[in-house]
């Protein structure tokens, strides 16, 4: 077993709690036990702090990975919201000696000091790479592959972008989570502007909802017209805007679309046998039946 | 000395003789705080549009992310600043990734919003999000609702962050504190609420 603080964020564990049940019981079936990280804030949000002062955000993350390297274990986590916090402040950190005394300077009003010790992972990456987990093994974990369901994938910006920071390479068109899917048994399809931001992030959600909304739509459209059954991403915050976006878009622009969204882990737990309760299917706004009926 | 161009008009003059045509409401520091905020070669860019091209607020409405950059080059502070538009970045960094003189267009705005935000032009959203943070340690705290869904998914009511123990709140609160941020932002919230 391979141990990682587990950083859950806002939107996980406060409103789709399934993804939480579900990320920590497939994890423990791929050899990975997520370990509570007791303390942990919001990451906080990139949009909201890092547009208002990018100090005071490098000083709030910076305070999620110092309780980490306390516990001494590398940090997991499953949106890509927290990965930009978290990932992107403690790589900056470690390489901007400036950077790291200024914050630990205000750190030391809590008696804390950022190391540089640890890493951070998104699980999805763990899950792919070999030398942890790997395809073959997310595969061999499936005992009720999800034949005959078209999944469209939605990557989220700040996990691959921007590519030239982080490591996962081709930000145009990648093709890993789609492997990854297709361990699960199921058919990931292609369609069009697939790696178009979900309308959520920057603020912009709050800021001007129909705005937000309408970048939104236009994804459903994309995906409707591939024939999708349901589009998976690894970001409750962009699973929030697809499936809380689409009762909204149907009060504001008067179109329901009724594409369930599911966060990877909840497909993962549906392949290793969980059933739609325990993963709180039941608390998405758009009902999932639809997809359940195809796979159970 | 000799007329540039032998105009009549004096102000005519004053300006051919400058090996520049300024703006007069240009400001050059601006470019270099940005560039010093942004840690991007902000000043490279030769507007050719890849990023407005790349934009998926684009479309939808009158932000023009090449606008911006070029903004800065020129050093047009309250033009930029004060604009709605500054505010519809997704910050999904397309253009960053397609920029062929390899600026991070993304990190000029998120610059730009710093520097607007030092005069206290924030939208109220951003600040609620800090508010939210300051009181529970999360930008969207747990409800009721969602409990008894955490309850019967097996898990407990309060996830294991600073939710459940709360005794890392004023960690939190010091850090912001440290920055004024929290009265910063209950001082704009009001202001904004009493316009509404």
């Amino acid at each position: 077993m391979r141990e990682y603080a587990f950083f859950l964020g806002c939107i996980a564990p406060n409103r789709y709690p399934g993804c939480e049940s579900a990320a920590i019981r497939t994890s423990r079936k791929l050899g990975i036990e997520l370990l509570p990280l007791e303390g942990a804030s919001c990451c906080p949000a990139p949009g909201a702090f890092g547009s208002i002062d990018l100090k005071i955000w490098y000083a709030m993350a910076a305070r999620n990975l110092v309780l980490a390297e306390k516990m001494k274990k590398d940090i997991a986590l499953l949106c890509n919201g927290c990965y930009k916090s978290i990932w992107d402040v403690n790589h900056k950190l470690k390489h901007n000696d400036e950077l790291r005394d200024g914050v630990n300077e205000v750190l030391k009003e809590i008696d804390m000091e950022f190391k540089g010790t640890i890493d951070v992972w998104h699980l999805i990456e763990l899950y792919y790479d070999p030398k942890i987990v790997g395809v073959d093994k997310v595969r061999d974990s499936v005992v009720h592959p999800l034949t005959r369901t078209r999944i469209g994938v939605h990557y989220g910006c700040h996990l691959v972008k921007p590519k030239k920071e982080h490591h996962f390479g081709d930000s145009e068109n990648p093709m890993w989570i789609e492997e990854l899917v297709g361990a699960l048994g199921a058919e990931p399809i292609q369609y069009r502007k697939k790696m178009q931001c979900c309308g959520a992030g920057g603020g912009v959600r709050g800021y001007d909802i129909a705005h937000s909304l309408d970048i939104t739509n236009e994804k459903m459209i994309n995906l409707h017209e591939a024939k999708a059954d349901a589009v998976t991403e690894v970001c409750p915050f962009c699973q929030l805007q697809f499936d809380r976006g689409q009762i909204e878009i149907k009060e504001k622009f008067g179109k329901y679309w009724g594409l369930p969204v599911l966060h990877y882990s909840e497909l993962l737990g549906l392949a290793q046998g969980m059933s739609p309760a325990e993963l709180g299917l039941d608390l998405h706004a758009v009902d999932c039946t639809p997809f359940l009926k195809k796979i159970l | 000395m000799a007329k540039a161009k032998g105009y009549s008009d004096p102000k005519m003059e004053e300006k051919l003789r400058d090996r520049y045509y300024y703006r007069t409401d240009s400001n050059p520091e601006f470019s270099k705080r940005i560039r010093d905020i942004s840690q991007t070669v902000s000043h490279m860019c030769y507007q050719c549009g890849t990023c407005t091209g790349s934009c998926p607020s684009a479309p939808r409405s009158s932000y023009r992310i090449r606008l911006f950059m070029r903004r800065n080059v020129m050093g047009l502070e309250d033009e930029a600043l004060t604009d709605p538009d500054l505010w519809l970045c997704t910050t999904c960094y397309s253009c960053t990734d397609r920029c062929p003189r390899d600026i991070a267009p993304t990190d000029v705005i998120m610059a730009m919003r710093n520097l607007a935000a030092e005069r206290d032009i924030i939208p109220v959203n951003f600040l609620k999000t800090v508010q939210a943070i300051y009181t529970t340690g999360h930008g969207v705290p747990n409800n009721d609702v969602n409990r008894a869904a955490r309850q019967r998914l097996g898990l407990e009511r309060e996830p294991p962050t600073v939710h459940k123990y709360k005794q890392y709140l004023p960690g939190i609160q010091k850090i912001l504190d440290h920055y004024g941020l929290k009265a910063r932002a209950d001082k704009i919230v009001a202001e904004a609420e009493k316009h509404a």
